[in-house]
């Protein structure tokens, strides 16, 4: 009666065919069963493996495409996102400097300058910088659409101009005599307003930055429309609309910057302008006393 | 009136193209194949999910049965592997040391087995939540055996485990089946 049991009776008596009592008492638990919607679908997807039909489960292919077609998306957006900030990092350095002289063309200088397919060619730095030579008519090439854009926008600009300095002289390009200058208004311009949306989209901290630029924008438009006392037709050269775009690329400092560096030069006109453009686009800026006077 | 025929026979005539004996072949199973999966994952709609991939694999793999496995083994193979993927993911187990108090009612005394008096509900009851309670191993091997009617080399065959291990593992079960009892 009190035989102690051994391990392995249990396991015989579960190895046996029927599984012992606790076989038995295993099978009179409740036979679950699995529900009809499953045999349906089983069945189902039996009958459309053969009939060659891919099973529906397979849904999840489609699911799995769409997603890797959006990371796909989003990578190639981000990618160009990334190709914008490089390209509007890099464009000042690279870019060949395109002026477009704010000063209204004669009508027959304008045709001309219109109808010469070599016109920006015309406006390249001269040949006395070889080293920069190739590089810029590359980028002439490569930048010709937004050179155009430049042209576009400053026709209005030179449209606008008082009278008084239509009748002027058309002064040498100004700043064709300072190729050194860091940076081309055209290009930067262009690649402002050609990668801008892509770099909205990207570039988080560059929204201060964008406001900044449009309030100079609309501060440049209002300072070229504006009328301007009448110079001497002999005065100093006025600065090129490109030139004062240029500037508004700046930030504040480097605009400043500048300005000192045109009056060391003795660009005197070209640091007044553009400092007066300085002071639309920054009203509240703390200038130095002597460009306050200089202001003034 | 053939014989009928062996489930082997029957997946190969569906993999040839015979929807019938997979019907055949699916009322066959599909009852022991889900009671398998829901005694072992206690969630229904984890065995709906499971008892129908378990057969969408078997379908999409039809072409690759080969004769010398037996239909039963290869069908718990797979809902095998499920259940394994799904426990991974879950995972409660069982202490040693509670393996080992459990152990000790095997030397009771076969008068002191208290299901001798249970009721037959009540020793029902108690075999489901002793069947809740084993750790995965021993449940499944419990599964294969009583549910699936499998042998040790076969259900060795599907865990990956040696016959000794798969023999330990069925006894453990057993000995915390009977401690449920003795509760």
């Amino acid at each position: 009666m009190n035989t102690p049991r051994k391990p392995d009776d249990d396991l015989d008596r579960l190895l046996a065919d029927d599984g012992g009592e606790l076989g038995a008492l295993y099978r009179r638990l409740p036979r679950m069963e699995p529900p009809r919607r499953l045999d349906r679908n089983v069945l189902g997807e039996a009958a459309r493996a053969i009939h060659g039909r891919p099973p529906r489960r397979q849904r999840w292919m489609v699911g799995l495409g769409s997603a890797a077609g959006i990371v796909l998306a989003a990578g190639v957006a981000w990618h160009v996102g990334q190709d914008a900030l490089h390209q509007q990092s890099h464009e000042p350095a690279r870019s060949a400097p395109t002026y477009v002289p704010v000063q209204p063309l004669d009508e027959s200088a304008r045709r001309k300058h219109d109808n010469a397919p070599a016109a920006t060619d015309a406006m390249a730095p001269p040949p006395a910088a070889p080293a920069a030579a190739a590089p810029m008519e590359f980028q002439h090439r490569r930048s010709a659409p937004p050179v155009d854009k430049a042209k576009k926008e400053a026709a209005p600009a030179a449209q606008s101009a008082p009278p008084p300095m239509a009748a002027a002289a058309p002064p040498p390009p100004p700043a064709a005599s300072t190729p050194s200058e860091p940076f081309s208004s055209a290009d930067k311009s262009a690649a402002a307003t050609s990668t801008d949306a892509k770099a909205k989209g990207n570039l988080a901290g560059s929204a201060t930055r964008e406001q900044e630029s449009a309030r100079s924008e609309e501060a440049a438009n209002a300072s070229l429309a504006a009328p301007k006392p009448a110079r001497s037709t002999t005065g100093p050269a006025p600065t090129s609309s490109a030139e004062l775009r240029r500037d508004m690329q700046l930030a504040p400092e480097d605009w400043l910057a500048h300005i000192q560096q045109l009056l060391r030069q003795g660009r005197r006109q070209q640091a007044i302008e553009s400092l007066q453009l300085f002071r639309r686009a920054h009203p509240d800026w703390q200038l130095s006393d002597e460009l306050r006077a200089l202001s003034e | 009136m053939g014989d009928p025929k062996t489930d082997e026979e029957l997946m190969l005539a569906y993999a040839g193209g015979d929807l019938l004996a997979f019907e055949m072949l699916y009322r066959r199973h599909r009852g022991m194949l889900y009671r398998f999966l829901l005694r072992n994952l206690r969630q229904r709609a984890d065995a709906d999910e499971l008892f129908q991939e378990t057969w969408s694999r078997l379908i999409a793999a039809r072409e690759r049965y080969r004769p010398e496995a037996k239909f039963t083994t290869w069908l718990l193979q797979i809902a095998h592997n499920l259940v394994i993927d799904r426990f991974r993911r879950q995972r409660p187990q069982a202490s040693a040391e509670e393996t080992e108090t459990v152990l000790r009612n095997l030397d009771a005394p076969e008068s002191e087995q208290p299901e001798r008096s249970l009721s037959e509900f009540e020793q029902r009851r108690r075999l489901q939540l002793a069947l809740e309670e084993l750790p995965e191993e021993q449940r499944v091997a419990f599964l294969l055996r009583i549910e699936g009617g499998l042998g040790l080399d076969e259900i060795g065959e599907i865990t990956g485990a040696g016959r000794e291990t798969v023999k330990s593992r069925l006894r453990y079960a057993l000995a915390r089946i009977r401690a449920r009892f003795a509760k």
